[in-house]
């Protein structure tokens, strides 16, 4: 697991420096999209459950860290992918980059897991539109899908 | 009186129904404070009070009785998330369901997170069966709450153009993601965090 950790960490540590606006914020979250939907990556491995709890909280926290400080550089150069959010959307001006780490985070972690259970990475992107959506355009997600597309079964007792 | 056994066909008595419930409810009390890799047959059989030979009567091996538990969790899951998402037609009403949630985990500080969402990070890559039927499962409380989003775009709450769908999953993944952020930190912050700015952004959308 240390390894998966170290490993996830180093390569966060490149590639999150060298997100410079918002369109390289779009090319990360491709690139982390990619990862986590390689079975057994280093991404994959390092998100799952198991494994020593100490090491699992001081990698997210780091990760979580190198997020936020990505954001706020972002911020603080005013070069994100605002222009193209529609007038409804949560402005990049109202974001808290800590906050929204940990969202980015959690849509990581959540959005995977049903990624993987469905067989398909539109439930992880469609996390990662609504958590990136302050900084960056929403990415070309496929066709709309409905959740419910077919009638669910009666659950067995 | 008989019930039918989903898995294997069977006609059970009551007296069978009973044990098997019994089995598939230490079993999953069990999974969900160890975790399925770390629950044994044998710690099952020791929580349940049944014998192998009952056990094995029920279930093939442990992949069976993971679907079983699956069933019996996701029915819990969804009968609760129905009952508090059914009606709710404003993001006041979404706001207290993420209260009820988050204020349940901080009793436990955040130690064991979702029923579902722990299922569906372990079990998901080595039994297809499980995993379309959790796949199933989550599909359902995402259409409860997309059906919520929709109630909230026809009362004027949430833009026309907002893909309800889309951000029923995307609130759907920052519940299970904060509650493994949440577990790890032994503490619902995280949790906490990720549902507000979630519900935030989707708030944001109702805003000329």
């Amino acid at each position: 697991m240390r390894t998966h950790f170290a490993e996830v960490l180093a390569s966060e540590s490149v590639c999150l420096a060298a997100v410079t606006n918002g369109a390289k914020l779009a090319g990360w979250r491709r690139r982390v999209v990619e990862e986590l939907m390689t079975p057994r990556s280093p991404y994959a491995l390092a998100l799952r459950q198991a494994g020593d709890g100490a090491e699992r909280a001081d990698f997210l926290d780091r990760w979580r860290e190198l997020i936020t400080e990505t954001l706020d550089r972002l911020l603080r150069s005013g070069s994100t992918g605002d222009t193209h959010c529609s007038s409804g959307q949560t402005r990049k001006a109202d974001a808290d980059p800590r906050k929204t780490a940990v969202l980015i985070l959690a849509a990581l972690h959540g959005g995977s897991t049903l990624s993987q259970i469905a067989k398909d990475p539109w439930p992880l992107n469609a996390a990662l539109d609504l958590a990136l959506a302050p900084f960056v355009a929403t990415e070309d997600n496929g066709p709309a899908r409905t959740v419910m597309s077919s009638p669910i079964g009666t659950m067995s007792p | 009186m008989t019930t039918a056994d989903s898995h294997n066909g069977r006609r059970l008595t009551a007296r069978g129904a009973k044990t098997r419930t019994r089995i598939v409810t230490a079993a999953s009390d069990l999974m969900y404070v160890k975790g399925v890799r770390a629950t044994t047959l044998d710690d099952v059989l020791a929580a349940s009070g049944v014998s192998k030979s009952q056990l094995y009567h029920h279930f093939d091996g442990k992949d069976a009785l993971v679907r079983a538990v699956i069933d019996h969790v996701g029915e819990r899951v969804i009968e609760r998330e129905r009952e508090a998402l059914g009606h709710v037609s404003t993001i006041r009403g979404l706001r207290r369901w993420r209260d009820a949630l988050v204020q349940n985990n901080a009793l436990r500080h955040g130690a064991y997170g979702c029923a579902l969402g722990s299922l569906a990070s372990e079990v998901s890559d080595h039994d297809a069966v499980a995993r379309e039927a959790l796949s199933r499962l989550f599909n359902e409380w995402q259409g409860l709450l997309a059906g919520v989003l929709r109630r909230l775009q026809d009362g004027g709450g949430l833009a026309p153009e907002a893909s309800a769908d889309q951000l029923a999953t995307g609130l759907m993944a920052a519940l299970q993601g904060g509650y493994m952020l949440a577990q790890t930190a032994r503490d619902v912050t995280p949790m906490a965090t990720a549902l507000d700015m979630a519900l935030a952004h989707i708030e944001s959308l109702s805003k000329d």
